[in-house]
């Protein structure tokens, strides 16, 4: 089976996928979700507004309609408007995946290489003194609450010594940078101690294969070994960890964007689900399922691509 | 190790070389800068039922009336309209004059995008706007039953497919180009105070039908300010400059006693808005916005909880570290009051005062004030709060618990009386709260205070719109809330208690007194007068023995503001106070130095 052939099957698995993610979040909004209409129209709703309101919102129609409005709407990727914002959900997910992006990407890509290079560094080095005092600091990284790096971060780097800004966003290139620099850097630290554990493991799994003596025994240098051999044959684990991570990148990161002031979509994800905002809940659920299948086919094409003998069918 | 200390190196210097690469904008004439805790949800006035949302809408557009900025009690004073209504006799109807010459702010929507004159009918079409059954404007409920044939008129164009906004509404007419009438279905003395909230400020025609669903996001009203590029966006900072169409709005000259010797009256005469530019930022979180008040990046901010001890460590003067940077504390009462309701639909209460007295009376109120409004709290005795007519000054509720043991005996006397000796025989009581940490701390504190009389309770957390689900639903026993003045009247409270207004009306405890409910009835049609003073304090005392809640506490808001800030005033009704404070900006490049 060719290549194209392949991905188009599988892109065409993102049906079933909305119409099940469709019918969780429905079931799951009609169920456990509290009333929209109680909590749109504040203290002083009224039983008459009440009804009148789940009218407008077509809450009162069969629930058989109600899903097949639902599915409709996430085949088109017709959202609508949020109920409790009345702003448009394309809108908001434009204005709010682009700061959110300007964070999560950087930060991304500085942990990812960070982390694969000191992997490699402490493989190297496995079970030395330099190995196990990296791997005790990334534990120690790990052990702390994120909240701690933010508090502590923004008030010393921020606050105290005055290298960043403390809170706040600025759109266009190049007015965000100084906002998002902290973000940044405290994310790679929030991300680098799970990550050079993980990477570590998949290196030292290729370090005791066979090949690996073989190349030792050709005489090869331990430099390309590692970078040649070790590397390439640890990208397959690799790959499938950081690839599906990507479409998540876009939802941000929840804490960071609301104690930087980041206008991200980690706020406006979380600000639906307490306000029982279906439509943005929706939204982003479907968005979010169809990513993950998307990364999820990119991630199989690149093990063609790092490794040959993977054959798709 | 190297490559980390160069990465390290490079964002470091970029920090330093980005920080000073923010957009320059800012420099030029005063801005002001102010913090908010809260994501504004959109600019459309019908729509503005939060205080974050309503404030903003208040800053572009405008109202026939608005509260003096400078008198307290609060009093309402004409804006939009030339002078106060004429009100007929009877009560019922309202006219009123507006001012000419003021024009809407320009837009694309308007012919050569120059704005045009308001008019009478701006706010016939404005009001017709919040009945219009399609839009379901959040601020209905202010009008509901008011208006003469507005009611009819909303709920015959619920059934049809299109509203004719040109069809007449007999209580709402516009009778020549700056005349105003309101005919109103029975007397209704706050409707005044309806015409001072943003839900009734005046929109443009125009520019509704130019930006159909999108008008939200373009506000063009008569306002001090304009949003800067005309377009409203969901991000952290919100950016206006001064209306250049403002029309020739002066700073009072006239303030209540207590704000005169502040130097709130320097400004007097001068034209409104004081400064050029206003930038509100979004910051939710305490920390963020108390850093950025302390670097002077925003103006005024109010204390943080958890910052209370070392900003004002004995609980009323500021600590001098911070008077040092010449910061000011401003403490002032705000009107409301918070409370744990009784669900007074279930026959164990309902039926059963002397229960509610014995609870009410084991409840320590002192304690609470200390351990979570850091004792600066008013303690309250009935429902309606100091500062507006119906409170009843040095009124001591006799069920009120102060946690002495003289108290206690008296609950637990009580408690036997209601049938239930020792708490023996009473089921266990569930307590629902939202699920922050001080509602849950305020919680656990009160499942303490009745285990000292041996009643259970159980206490569970809810997310918001799960505790309203349950509150209309009757499916709690008893809750702790609160409710903030929408207007300062003490109708406004005691509405809470009215019968016909059980939940989903704002009475969530569903209490039920006959007698209470007849003097409501009378008391909220009559004019401000020493007679209705008198019956309402004489419902606030009902409420207070008859205890269908709990009382808790008055707060008072604690702010701090910046030396540089003037005229800011704390206020409970916060809609278009930017356009009175202004900015000393020799003292503020002073002043940031020593930051």
């Amino acid at each position: 089976m060719s290549l194209s052939a392949y991905v188009i099957r599988r892109l065409f698995y993102v049906i079933p996928v909305i119409l099940g993610v469709c019918f969780l979040i429905f079931i799951i909004f009609n169920v456990v979700s509290p009333d929209p209409t109680i909590s749109m129209l504040g203290k002083h709703a009224t039983k008459a507004q009440v009804l009148e309101l789940r009218e407008a919102l077509g809450l009162n129609r069969p629930l058989y309609m109600q899903y097949v409005d639902t599915v409709k709407s996430a085949l088109t990727f017709d959202f609508g408007r949020s109920w409790s914002t009345k702003q448009e959900i394309s809108e908001m997910i434009k204005q709010g995946a682009i700061p959110s992006i300007t964070v999560t990407f950087p930060a991304f890509f500085l942990s990812f290489i960070i982390s694969v290079a000191l992997s490699l560094f402490v493989a190297f080095y496995r079970g030395g003194m330099l190995d196990k005092s990296i791997v005790f600091v990334c534990v120690a990284l790990m052990s702390i609450s994120s909240l701690v790096y933010i508090l502590v971060g923004q008030w010393f780097f921020a606050f105290k010594l005055g290298l960043f800004e403390i809170s706040g966003y600025e759109e266009g290139f190049p007015y965000f940078i100084p906002y998002v620099m902290l973000p940044i850097v405290i994310t790679v630290i929030l991300g680098v101690g799970p990550d050079v554990r993980f990477y570590r493991t998949v290196m030292l799994d290729e370090i005791y294969q066979d090949y690996v003596r073989t190349a030792r025994s050709k005489g090869l240098g331990e430099k390309t070994i590692m970078f040649k051999h070790v590397l390439k044959n640890a990208m397959v684990s690799i790959i499938t960890y950081v690839v599906l991570r990507i479409p998540f990148l876009i939802l941000g990161s929840l804490l960071i964007e609301s104690f930087f002031g980041i206008p991200g979509l980690g706020g406006i994800t979380l600000k639906a689900v307490n306000s029982s905002d279906f439509p943005v809940i929706k939204a982003m659920a479907v968005l979010s399922g169809i990513a993950t299948i998307i990364f999820n086919v990119i991630t199989d094409v690149l093990y063609v691509v790092v490794d040959p003998r993977v054959k798709l069918e | 190790m190297k490559k980390i200390s160069i990465l390290v190196a490079i964002f470091t210097v970029l920090g330093l070389m980005t920080t000073s690469c923010t957009k320059k904008e800012m420099t030029k004439g005063k801005t002001l800068s102010l913090a908010v805790s809260s994501q504004v949800k959109g600019m459309d006035p019908i729509y503005a039922n939060d205080r974050y949302s309503s404030n903003e809408v208040a800053r572009v557009y405008e109202g026939l009336l608005q509260y003096h900025y400078l008198k307290r009690p609060y009093t309402l004073v004409p804006n939009l309209a030339e002078s106060m209504p004429k009100v007929s006799d009877d009560g019922l109807t309202y006219t009123f004059k507006i001012k000419k010459g003021v024009v809407f702010q320009d837009d694309a929507a308007f012919p050569e995008g120059k704005g045009r004159e308001l008019t009478a009918e701006d706010f016939v079409y404005s009001i017709k706007r919040l009945a219009d059954p399609k839009l379901q404007g959040l601020g209905w409920w202010l009008l509901d039953n008011k208006i003469v044939g507005l009611n009819e008129w909303r709920k015959k164009y619920a059934e049809l497919d299109k509203v004719d906004y040109s069809e007449e509404v007999e209580g709402l007419k516009s009778l020549d180009r700056y005349t105003l009438q309101f005919k109103l279905a029975k007397p209704f003395p706050q409707f005044l105070y309806a015409l001072a909230m943003p839900f009734t400020f005046a929109v443009a025609k125009e520019v509704v039908d130019k930006y159909g669903k999108e008008f939200l996001n373009h506000p063009v009203g008569t306002g001090p300010f304009r949003i800067k590029d005309g377009v409203f966006k969901q991000t952290k900072k919100i950016v206006y400059e001064k209306s250049p169409s403002f029309r020739e709005k002066k700073y009072p000259c006239e303030a209540s006693e207590k704000f005169k010797n502040d130097g709130l009256l320097e400004d007097c005469g001068k034209t409104l808005p004081l400064v050029d530019r206003l930038v509100v930022n979004i910051i939710e979180e305490d920390q963020p916005r108390w850093l950025n008040f302390q670097k002077g990046k925003v103006e005024y901010v109010s204390v943080p909880k958890d910052n209370f001890d070392t900003v004002i460590p004995d609980a009323k003067n500021l600590s001098p570290e911070y008077k040092d940077k010449g910061i000011v504390l401003m403490v002032s009462p705000s009107l409301d009051v918070t409370y744990t309701a009784f669900n007074n639909d279930l026959d164990l209460f309902k039926k059963n005062t002397k229960l509610r007295q014995a609870m009410s009376l084991a409840y320590d109120i002192d304690k609470a004030n200390k351990l979570f409004y850091n004792n600066q709290a008013i303690p309250a005795q009935s429902v309606v709060p100091p500062g507006i007519a119906g409170h009843i000054e040095n009124y001591t509720n006799p069920y009120r618990g102060n946690g002495s043991a003289e108290q206690l005996e008296k609950a637990k006397k009580l408690l036997a009386e209601a049938g239930y000796p020792e708490g023996k025989g009473l089921p266990e009581i569930t307590y629902d709260c939202p699920s922050n940490t001080v509602s849950r701390q305020i919680g656990e504190y009160f499942k303490k205070q009745m285990a000292k009389i041996g009643i259970s309770i159980k206490v569970i957390q809810n997310p918001w719109p799960e505790l309203q689900k349950k509150i209309t639903t009757r499916n709690v026993m008893t809750y702790g809330i609160a409710w903030g003045a929408d207007y300062p009247d003490a109708e406004n409270f005691l509405q809470l208690l009215y019968g016909p207004n059980r939940a989903p009306g704002a009475n969530g405890s569903g209490y039920d007194n006959p007698e209470l409910n007849r003097l409501f009835k009378v008391a909220s049609v009559m004019q401000d007068s020493p007679e209705r003073t008198a019956l309402y304090e004489k419902m606030n005392r009902i409420a207070a023995e008859e205890v269908p809640w709990i009382y808790g506490v008055h707060r008072q808001n604690f702010t701090l503001r910046h030396s540089w800030l003037k005229n800011y005033i704390s206020s409970d009704f916060e809609a278009g106070i930017g356009q009175y404070l202004n900015i000393d900006k020799k003292k503020k490049k002073e002043m940031l130095k020593k930051l």
